[in-house]
């Protein structure tokens, strides 16, 4: 299969009041055709940055670096009028919190026609019975009449549906998930989760599944950047993550995912302590003083990234499992 | 039901406010030194002024010529002038003057608007631009700019020295559209200064709010154009308080016209408010002051209700 | 929340606390300042009689030596005219603003605080008065306690007196509207129950516990309150019902319509004084507001 998506050493910085924050760190990602990706972190990681990054979509005050290269073309030198041409028909993006990402004064509608008429230039017959076909793919009931409806009418898990029909719309080959499901019932997750995975399969598209939950990735991704403080710490096949992890931190994660037999009422084992400030360049591992293994080496140096065969990479001086 | 109620409210609302007003200056015209209604007509005999006394209810005492003047003018009988050349029916004057302020005020809101939601736009889309704060500081040293002075330069500058203009007067549409519109230019342009000013200051606050909302990006990863982000997905959204601001205007620029419909000699309502308060035309004031106080407070009642219809966000806080 | 959102809503604070030279800040302040000294002082200075003609210079164009602001049609020096002028406008504006603030402020407040049948009334009346565009209610109240006709005609002080009356009554409601807001954000705070539980009189949690909070708003708002009475001191002027004879610069404008064929800087010089005043006075109490919102950001 060839390859989709290649980011090589991006690195995003803002201008803040307090100084250049770098949201992420020299991030090398490849990612194939119809493949999909999990990127998990805590909150302040740099995953959405990461993500956004990647299609364009940062305010003014960011800084990329980097080169990033999709079917080929290398699109992180593009002007933004270019770009912009694969919005929505290239990649698309579905949004963490379907509450503030439809149009709160627009129909239902109005919002999934747009695509359709202004990007593929259908005309309004044909892109209302395409709506309609996109509303039942997403499994929505009585597509005709949702089409007249505003976003405060429906329910989270509907909205989402709405969105994810926008995202896949103009049948894109990249697909970027922010959190798709953090915003919604616990019962609706489970069944957003399979309906990407589903319009995946159907039409053989890629995706970068941006979660915090490393439970969300394990059964719908084929890979997966494990990402702290802006640095990818670790990079491996699902497979391979989940049954030779390397870093302490992505063990950390995993601990801190609920679970049905936990008995309801017992703490959650959160990870102790916060990340480090983004504005300061400090020496060390920057999971160093939240690590339980920690040695005075990761307070001194940063470990480079390093690669233990079977396209698995990590970012530690002490890995699980051993060998120095 | 719900709506009902919110109207019926907001109509006793508008009732007590027009009424205080109203009886506060019946009040005060009792204050007047001398006999109003010799005041009303100094030159007619003794007996007619006794006459004019009984008609409006002045001998009666304040509260009984407050009533009387009040259950007139919810039957429908808006009172007279008595000076200058016979007696007028306000309710005719009403009729030949409101809609020549009417049209003033619409051409500059629709002049005001037309130049403010694109400057609006534009600016907050290029926030802290140099655009942006050329655009802020001259429209912020412009609202400050009095409206009479600027009548008065406009007047002295395009009338006066470059005779573009005639300097007064009004023509109706219908005798003759051409010079009827010339008339207009400079007491709409006077007007819509502080309008556009105001009008783009509101609306870039809100664009600048909606910028930050993640539909916006949601739409711009459409891979549509910018132009259309922003008239689609921007503007509606963040239009409310710049319509809530025009629509309360219409009510509140009825006052505003008295300067500009006196430089310009416009025969519109707030000229007719200037002369009635000027000749002391007691009854007349009261009814047209009376007018004005009901069109601001209606406007801004309605505007209220019309928000949540326009706005289906405001329709779901309610449920 | 996401990252992005976490780091875009530092951004917007970029540009305020980026330094930046208030130019605008500076121009205003000095202008607020030259007008208030020559009001204040004015008397005191070198400059010809503003009330008495030159007979041989009528209607002089401006920069002529004698005469630096020139003429009017009638020979009174303009230089003249409008240093006197700020004397009438600037104070009448003041005053109004300051007894109306005060009286608007009080109001506001203690029915902010006390709440109840008290609070209804006063906005009601608020309301009622709001109802009315300032410039008529002045215009009323000015026709009719400063009513004159050919028996007795109103001197021109008491016209000022009156003139200040109504500015002063069309304040207390647009402050003290401010007063009544801004006083209800603070009289639920925690540390105002705190002193009543304290056994703190009302009067005194009032003065040492609202006031110095709703004073930075009322201040605010008071700039742009001057600014604009100003124009409806300028605004009565020009409907022929204000100070009379050129003693003020809405006075000055008033008479130089008349003349404003073949002298136009008649006309403009007291608009652009009255302009530049109103200006200064909005910028200046922009630049407060900004320096209050920047503190309440702060806390």
């Amino acid at each position: 299969m060839s390859s989709l998506l290649k980011i090589d050493n991006m690195s995003v910085s803002f201008a803040t009041p307090r100084g250049n924050l770098r949201a992420v760190n020299d991030v090398t990602i490849e990612l194939l055709k119809g493949e999909s990706l999990g990127v998990v972190g805590e909150s302040g990681s740099g995953k959405t940055v990461l993500s956004r990054a990647t299609m364009g979509l940062l305010p003014g005050t960011a800084t990329r670096t980097g080169t990033i290269t999709y079917n080929g073309q290398i699109i992180s030198e593009l002007p933004k009028d270019e770009v912009r041409e694969l919005w929505g028909t290239g990649m698309a993006m579905i949004f963490q919190d379907p509450m503030t990402a439809l149009n709160p004064v627009r129909r239902i509608g109005a919002q999934l026609t747009e695509s359709l008429t202004v990007r593929l230039g259908m005309d309004k017959k044909a892109a209302k019975l395409k709506a309609i076909e996109l509303l039942m793919r997403v499994r929505i009931p009585d597509p005709e009449s949702m089409l007249r409806k505003f976003p405060y009418q429906l329910s989270g898990g509907m909205r989402q549906r709405i969105m994810i029909a926008i995202a896949v719309s103009c049948e894109p080959q990249l697909l970027f998930a922010d959190e798709p499901t953090t915003a919604l019932d616990v019962t609706v997750q489970a069944q957003v989760l399979d309906l990407i995975t589903e319009l995946r399969k159907e039409s053989d598209m890629a995706m970068i599944l941006v979660t915090h939950d490393l439970g969300v990735v394990a059964g719908h991704t084929d890979k997966i950047a494990v990402m702290y403080a802006g640095d990818v710490v670790e990079y491996a096949p699902t497979r391979q993550l989940f049954s030779n992890m390397k870093m302490p931190y992505t063990e950390a994660l995993l601990k801190s995912i609920p679970r049905l037999e936990t008995p309801t009422g017992s703490r959650l084992p959160v990870i102790e302590g916060r990340l480090p400030d983004p504005t300061k360049n400090e020496p060390g591992c920057p999971f160093a003083n939240r690590c339980p293994y920690v040695t005075d080496k990761c307070r001194a140096e940063k470990p480079p990234l390093t690669n233990a065969g079977n396209n698995h990479y990590y970012r530690c001086w002490f890995p699980i499992g051993g060998e120095k | 039901m719900n709506w009902f109620a919110e109207i019926y409210k907001r109509v006793i609302g508008i009732a007590v406010v027009v009424v205080i007003a109203t009886f506060l200056l019946s009040c005060l015209m009792w204050l007047l030194p001398g006999d109003p209604a010799e005041l009303l007509n100094p030159s007619a005999p003794e007996g007619a002024i006794d006459s004019i006394r009984k008609e409006i209810g002045l001998d009666r005492g304040v509260f009984g010529y407050y009533w009387h003047w009040l259950s007139n003018l919810l039957t429908g009988n808006f009172g007279k002038y008595y000076l200058g050349g016979g007696e007028r029916e306000v309710s005719e004057v009403v009729f030949r003057t409101l809609p020549v302020s009417m049209q003033m005020i619409l051409y500059a809101q629709i002049v005001s608007l037309s130049l403010a939601i694109p400057l609006g736009l534009v600016s907050a889309y290029k926030e802290n631009s140099r655009f942006d704060r050329i655009v802020s500081t001259t429209l912020f040293t412009m609202v400050s700019f009095p409206g009479f002075a600027l009548a008065l330069i406009l007047s002295l500058v395009f009338a006066v020295q470059l005779g573009w203009v005639d300097p007064i007067g009004y023509v109706a549409p219908s005798e003759d559209l051409f010079q009827h519109l010339k008339l207009m230019i400079l007491p709409v342009v006077s007007l819509a200064v502080g309008l556009t000013s105001s009008y783009t200051r509101l609306l870039r606050t809100d664009v600048i709010a909606t910028l930050k909302e993640d539909y916006v990006t949601m739409a711009a990863s459409k891979g549509i154009s910018n132009r259309r982000v922003l008239w689609k997905h921007v503007f509606r959204p963040s239009s409310t308080t710049i319509l809530t601001s025009a629509a309360l205007n219409m009510g509140g620029l009825i006052g505003g016209t008295i300067i500009i419909e006196t430089i310009f000699v416009i025969p519109g309502i707030g000229y007719e408010i200037f002369y009635a308060i000027g000749s002391r035309q007691i009854i007349a004031m009261q009814t047209l002051i009376a007018l004005v106080a009901f069109a601001y407070v209606f406007f801004n009642s309605t505007v209220d209700i019309l928000t949540q219809i326009i706005d289906p966000r405001t329709r779901e806080r309610r449920v | 929340m996401s990252d992005v959102q976490q780091t875009v809503e530092v951004l917007p604070k970029l540009s305020s606390t980026k330094k930046k030279k208030p130019v605008g800040f500076y121009l205003s302040a000095t202008w607020i300042g030259t007008v208030v000294f020559l009001a204040v002082f004015g008397w005191l200075l070198p400059t010809r009689p503003w009330d008495s003609a030159d007979y041989d210079a009528l209607g002089v164009k401006p920069f002529s030596p004698n005469h630096p602001l020139g003429t009017t049609g009638d020979g009174y020096d303009m230089l003249s005219g409008l240093v006197n002028g700020a004397k009438i406008s600037i104070f009448v504006a003041l005053v109004g603003v300051i007894i109306g603030g005060s009286i608007g402020t009080f109001i506001g407040v203690t029915s902010a605080y006390y709440r109840g049948m008290y609070d209804r009334v006063v906005t009601m009346i608020f309301n009622v008065m709001l109802s009315i565009p300032n410039l008529v209610l002045s215009l009323a109240l000015l026709s009719v306690l400063a009513y004159s006709d050919e028996n007795n005609p109103t001197t021109t002080s008491r016209r000022v007196g009156v003139l200040m009356l109504s500015l002063t009554i069309v304040v207390v409601p647009i402050l003290g509207r401010i007063g009544r807001a801004s006083a209800l954000q603070w009289a639920g705070r925690e540390f105002v129950l705190a002193s009543k539980s304290m056994g703190t009189s009302n009067a005194s949690i009032i003065i040492r516990h609202i006031l110095p909070n709703v004073a930075p708003a009322i201040l605010a708002i008071g700039f742009l309150a001057v600014g604009s009475l100003i124009i409806v001191e300028g605004s009565l002027a020009v409907l022929g019902i204000g100070v009379p004879g050129g003693a003020s610069w809405g006075s000055m404008l008033a008479n130089g319509r008349g003349n404003i064929a073949y002298s136009p800087h008649e006309v403009y010089m007291p608009a652009m004084a009255i302009a530049l005043t109103v200006i200064s006075c909005n910028w200046f109490g922009d630049y407060v507001r900004r320096a209050l919102d920047k503190r309440e950001s702060k806390i």
